[in-house]
């Protein structure tokens, strides 16, 4: 589904390399985790997949689906199915969570030549896996994010990819700034999603995701570029020893 | 007739058209004595210093009443009001005249009705038209106006129904409208009225103040929405006094005219009062819109709240002009005030001068003023999701907007609030 090859990444505002020549595939219905200490790269990536503004891609390429991902705008790789579950998710005053949710859903099929989704197919679509992530109405009605607790905005994040149902779901440190129980709960909103024809890229500093969330196949990455690839043992050994074998 | 040196062709055609008749030729003879002081006002004042009056009006634009503008086009013109399904009850005037076959009174004997351009009007409104103001173009006002709504309030009416002032420009002939209103509220009425402000294509002048009197224990709701024609300079005033107890919310959103001076003056007069005077600017190509406020905090125990929300696209200009006064005896004022500009292009400007003028010393008074363009981080997260740029950007430009009439009390003209925003924003992307 995603094939990352040799890819460099630098910062437009300051001549700085990111990414140094990272290769990465993964596949449906896979789930990948990409761990590393801070500073390696892996938000760079998450960032870069999504297509943020602000960071030039000067080598390599990234294919997603059959197609050049790099040559996509940001909204057209949503509507083919990228979604980035954001590690700091934006606050939107004045957008209430449902209005941007049904406009975002709509966008998406519209831009895949599919029929818009009616109001009422829409509230109950949404009513439904609110409940699963225990999103309350109230939070519906509020601004996107404002106001939300670290928890309600990651479980935000987790409802909106229930919703749009992408093919290709990137987590960014999604367990950062949870407690445990809602970790549990994010979890088993993503696991719900786990899917054959879908893939899961999890970014994270910490084993203890993994517990929850069980990848089929783990990443270090230091430096800008991955350098051990294993099975989900090789996340039990960081938790071990720590990053300090793969400091750049 | 005063006699002084006037420079502009536009200052010397209201001199040559000043020739008062009736029961009001005194007030009208000294306030336009009082305009001649100063002339059109002028970048050399302070106040006036972003709006140069003698340059902006560059042609003589005759003072004019009464229109000769074709049944149809004015009826087409009044169609475009967006209050039509809101409004109970609906005062036209057009091209600065009363148009009581196009007007429905409102049902109820809890308010009175009074055409300014009556020939004998009643005491209420007379005594309240007295020369003695020291703005110039207030001063002009009531030398020419010609018409507008005197309403009455009955003590302890409750007109929660929207009552709509409509004041169609034809556009037809390059002059002068002026327009006044007088609205009273008595001890303990509740009102809401509408102001809306509509003109055809073509250069004219409305000349627009309304003097708003809130009795004891009073409530009011206005809202005014100034369409006028994109080649129409818009001068408007809002005198208001405020008794004890009172309640006041004043919304304005601006999105016609080519150049607009909206000034708001309010004064407190009686205790444990409360003013929340809001607005909204959306504004492109070389629209001019500067807003001056002044309240006058004359009594103790008062609230005031002033917030605006700007959003100037192209070539665009807004002004926020906001000044607190806290008398020497006004102790435990509570005042704050706050203006937000959205610049969405490199042309378009923002200039806010926010002033405090404080004696008391028990008071908590402070102001904001902040302006940027839209934030990339929410633009990006809302293309994350699949919205289109395009869409993403009206978006954000509609909730900034919105934040300042999110306070308007009725749901149905907050509606129609939004509805104005969003046709803004879509022919913003059309074009």
């Amino acid at each position: 589904m995603l094939e990352i090859k040799n890819l460099h990444v630098s910062l437009e505002e300051e001549d700085k390399q990111i990414i140094n020549g990272l290769d990465l595939t993964i596949n449906a219905g896979e789930v990948n985790a990409i761990m590393g200490p801070n500073g390696s790269g892996k938000s760079t990536l998450s960032y870069v997949l999504a297509g943020r503004p602000g960071y030039v891609v000067t080598e390599g390429s990234i294919t997603y689906k059959g197609q050049d991902l790099l040559e996509m705008a940001i909204d057209e790789r949503a509507a083919a199915g990228v979604f980035l579950a954001f590690q700091y998710p934006i606050e939107i005053p004045g957008v209430a969570t449902m209005q941007f949710l049904k406009v975002a859903l709509n966008s998406q099929r519209k831009a895949r030549g599919e029929d818009e989704m009616t109001t009422p197919d829409f509230m109950r679509l949404v009513r439904d896996k609110a409940a699963k992530l225990n999103v309350t109405t109230d939070m519906l009605k509020r601004p996107v994010n404002v106001g939300f607790s670290g928890g309600e905005k990651k479980r935000a994040e987790i409802l909106q990819m229930a919703v749009l149902e992408p093919s290709l779901c990137v987590l960014d440190e999604t367990d950062s700034g949870l407690d445990i129980d809602a970790l549990r709960l994010v979890a088993e909103g993503v696991n719900a999603l786990r899917s054959p024809e879908r893939a899961m890229l999890v970014i994270t500093h910490y084993q203890r995701l993994l517990d929850y969330i069980v990848p089929d196949k783990v990443h270090v990455m230091s430096d800008g570029k991955i350098v051990k690839s294993g099975g989900k043992e090789l996340a039990l050994e960081l938790e071990k020893d720590g990053y300090a074998a793969y400091a750049a | 007739m005063t006699v002084t040196l006037m420079k502009t062709p536009a200052e010397t055609a209201y001199t040559d058209a000043f020739n008062p008749q009736g029961a009001l030729a005194d007030v009208r003879k000294s306030a336009f004595a009082q305009f001649a002081e100063t002339g059109l006002p002028h970048r050399r004042m302070e106040d006036w210093k972003w709006t140069d009056l003698r340059q902006l009006i560059s042609r003589a634009l005759p003072p004019v009443s009464g229109t000769t503008a074709s049944a149809d086009a004015i009826d087409a013109l009044i169609a475009g009001s967006p209050f039509g399904d809101v409004a109970r009850a609906r005062l036209v005037f057009v091209d600065g005249a009363y148009d009581e076959p196009r007007s429905s009174l409102p049902a109820t004997g809890d308010v009175e009705f009074t055409s300014l351009g009556s020939d004998v009007l009643p005491g209420w409104i007379s005594d309240k038209l007295v020369a003695g103001s020291t703005d110039p173009i207030a001063a002009l006002n009531l030398a020419y106006m010609s018409d507008g709504a005197g309403l009455r309030f009955r003590a302890g009416s409750g007109m929660d129904a929207p009552i709509e002032l409509l004041f169609v420009t034809t556009a037809e002939t390059n002059a002068t409208y002026t327009t006044r209103n007088v609205i009273v509220l008595e001890e303990g009425a509740s009102a809401t009225l509408i102001e809306t402000h509509i003109g055809g294509s073509g250069e004219y002048l409305h000349n627009s103040v309304t003097q708003l009197h809130v009795g004891d224990n009073a409530r009011l709701d206005r809202v005014k929405v100034q369409e006028e024609g994109l080649e129409a300079i818009h001068l408007s005033n809002s005198d208001i006094h405020l008794a004890g107890k009172a309640y006041l919310k004043d919304f304005t959103l601006t999105i016609g005219g080519h150049a607009t001076r909206q000034q708001g003056f309010v004064t407190f007069e009686g205790e444990h009062t409360e003013s929340y005077v809001s607005g909204a600017f959306l504004l492109t190509g070389k629209q001019h819109n500067d807003t001056r406020l002044v309240i006058d905090h004359a009594v103790p125990n008062c609230k005031s709240r002033e917030l605006f929300k700007c959003v100037m696209d192209q070539a665009a200009r807004g002004i926020f002009q906001g000044k607190a006064i806290v008398r020497r005896d006004a102790q435990k004022t509570d005042g704050n005030q706050s203006s937000h500009a959205l610049l969405l292009s490199d042309e378009s400007e923002f200039d806010a001068k926010p002033e405090l003028e404080i004696y008391a010393d028990d008071v908590v008074c402070g102001h904001g003023a902040t302006s940027g363009d839209l934030d990339d981080n929410q633009l990006f997260y809302l293309r994350a999701r699949g919205i289109s740029e395009t869409e993403a950007k009206s978006m954000l430009i509609g909730a900034f907007a919105a934040e300042a009439f999110d306070d308007v009390a009725s749901d149905a003209i907050r509606t129609v609030l939004s509805g104005l925003a969003e046709g803004w924003l879509a022919r913003r992307k059309a074009a």
